[in-house]
């Protein structure tokens, strides 16, 4: 099968990250999420005692599957996958049946009651489609996040996949993750 | 952000379209074992077909108001997405919705359908031009449904186990599960009905139903142990999930009301009512008070089966 021309990806290299939450925040103005949820957020993890202590914040949102569960259990086809990989809802055509939630390793989804549709992170399509990167990896100020294509073999992300040791979570789920974590 | 997305709109939108499946197989079954004339199982037939398109009508009415967007559950019937469970699923229920309401006519005679049309205002009296007569095409609307309630009872299971995400569902165990459940459900409720009405069970209606009920509660039961066992020995995030109810929150639950009262009482009672007639020797002990009860608890144990499977299932993941 030929490749297809590009595949969006997000690496992330959590040893920088800072747990300063400006990319939830980024994300929040950019999406007009509601106060009360979230696309992305850090899963912070504290270990030991003082004075040997350590914190270890890891950013997670939508993993953007190759093999999403979510758009397969979709009755409607309101779930989708774009040519380029990335995972997004239209929501004129969600009648809020909550399926996809359940079918999602990761929990990335949540129900807006108000409007009755299911809502995530679409990887910021509408900054993509103009070239631009997501608000969430512009923002970040210690560079955690690298978006790009991973077809590519030029671009960062390819670049850093190739030097780097890395993992992705829930493999065994058998979704095909797309957010690559440094080691 | 994990949350109980599916509530106790679903658990009886599952147990209704199991119910209304498993009167319809039973009652589908009675038909086509009456030939020659023969009209020892006639009432069966006729109560199941009676019972079969009432449930799923509830319980599709059920799902359409735990939808988000209510109004949008038309979007279901716009599309049709073979590898999404619940678009199979919504097919499925609308034929089978059809299907029964269409047999039940068939079991209506000349006065009930003249009491029915008798309540119709005169305005709409167009309406009387439908007394079709379908009792020739009894046979006919059985055999097209007997598959469709077939695929409505195991479908229900396949909604749940065919997500990946969540180790508790994830077996073709369920499938099954939710299957024989719903088709005993079905039995039981025929049980009930006859038990209740005026006459007793006759000896042919008592091994029809009797035979057919503790056939499906043994299969239960043979599917819940490999369930059991099976996901014992199965990895770490199956063994995690299953520890929901082997020590967590719905052990009780599902031991003493699902596999023990739900299952092996209605079954050891239904089994020694039946005895005299396996061994050929005395009356069968038939009353109606046991038969009542035994019925009883298989309804409330399938409905309880669903309770855990749909609340457990979503509070099991990957760790």
């Amino acid at each position: 099968m030929a490749k297809a021309s590009k595949r969006h990806a997000l690496v992330i290299d959590s040893r920088k990250c800072l747990n300063c939450k400006a990319c939830v925040v980024a994300c929040r103005a950019e999406n007009n999420v509601p106060l009360e949820f979230s696309r992305n957020w850090l899963n912070v993890e504290l270990r030991g005692e003082y004075p040997r202590l350590l914190a270890i914040c890891e950013p997670e949102q939508c993993h953007h599957c190759a093999d999403p569960a979510c758009v397969r259990v979709c009755p409607t086809g309101a779930s989708f996958q774009r040519a380029d990989g990335i995972v997004a809802i239209n929501a004129t055509e969600c009648v809020g049946c909550r399926y996809c939630m359940i079918a999602c390793p990761y929990n990335a989804r949540f129900f807006r009651q108000d409007i009755g549709v299911v809502e995530k992170c679409d990887m910021c399509r509408k900054r993509v489609d103009r070239g631009e990167v997501p608000a969430c990896v512009e923002t970040c100020p210690s560079k955690v996040r690298v978006f790009g294509d991973i077809n590519n073999p030029d671009s960062q992300v390819s670049q850093l996949l190739s030097r780097r040791q890395y993992r992705v979570k829930k493999p065994e789920a058998g979704t095909s993750p797309q957010i690559y974590y440094l080691l | 952000m994990k949350s109980i997305e599916w509530g106790f709109l679903i658990v009886s939108y599952l147990f209704l379209g199991g119910l209304s499946a498993g009167a319809f197989f039973a009652s589908a079954l009675a038909t086509f074992l009456q030939h020659n004339g023969n009209r020892q199982l006639e009432r069966i037939g006729r109560w199941g077909a009676l019972l079969a398109p009432w449930p799923v009508s509830i319980g599709s009415t059920l799902l359409i108001f735990d939808l988000g967007n209510w109004y949008r559950f038309y979007k279901l019937f716009l599309h049709f997405r073979i590898v999404s469970p619940m678009s199979i699923g919504s097919w499925l229920l609308v034929l089978f919705t059809i299907v029964s309401l269409l047999y039940l006519w068939s079991w209506l005679d000349a006065d009930d359908k003249r009491g029915l049309f008798a309540k119709i205002p005169r305005r709409l009296s167009v309406l009387q031009r439908y007394d079709y007569d379908l009792s020739p095409w009894r046979h006919h609307l059985a055999a097209i449904g007997f598959p469709l309630s077939i695929c409505v009872g195991i479908y229900t299971g396949v909604l749940l186990g065919a997500v990946q995400s969540r180790p508790f569902w994830n077996t073709n165990l369920v499938a099954q599960l939710f299957l024989f459940s719903a088709l005993s459900s079905g039995c039981a409720a025929i049980i009930l009905a006859l038990s209740l009405s005026k006459d007793t069970l006759s000896a042919e209606e008592f091994r029809f139903l009797y035979t057919m009920d503790i056939g499906l509660l043994v299969l239960e039961f043979f599917v819940v142990m490999p369930y059991v066992i099976h996901g014992e020995l199965s990895v770490e995030a199956v063994k995690l999930s299953l520890g929901l109810i082997l020590g967590g929150p719905f052990t009780i639950v599902f031991w003493v009301f699902v596999v023990g009262l739900g299952l092996l009482v209605p079954l050891t009672m239904e089994v020694w009512e039946m005895l005299p007639a396996v061994s050929g020797r005395g009356a069968i002990h038939y009353t109606k008070r046991m038969a009542l009860s035994a019925a009883g608890l298989v309804l409330i144990g399938g409905f309880l089966l669903r309770y855990i499977f749909v609340f457990a299932g979503q509070r099991s993941s990957f760790p």
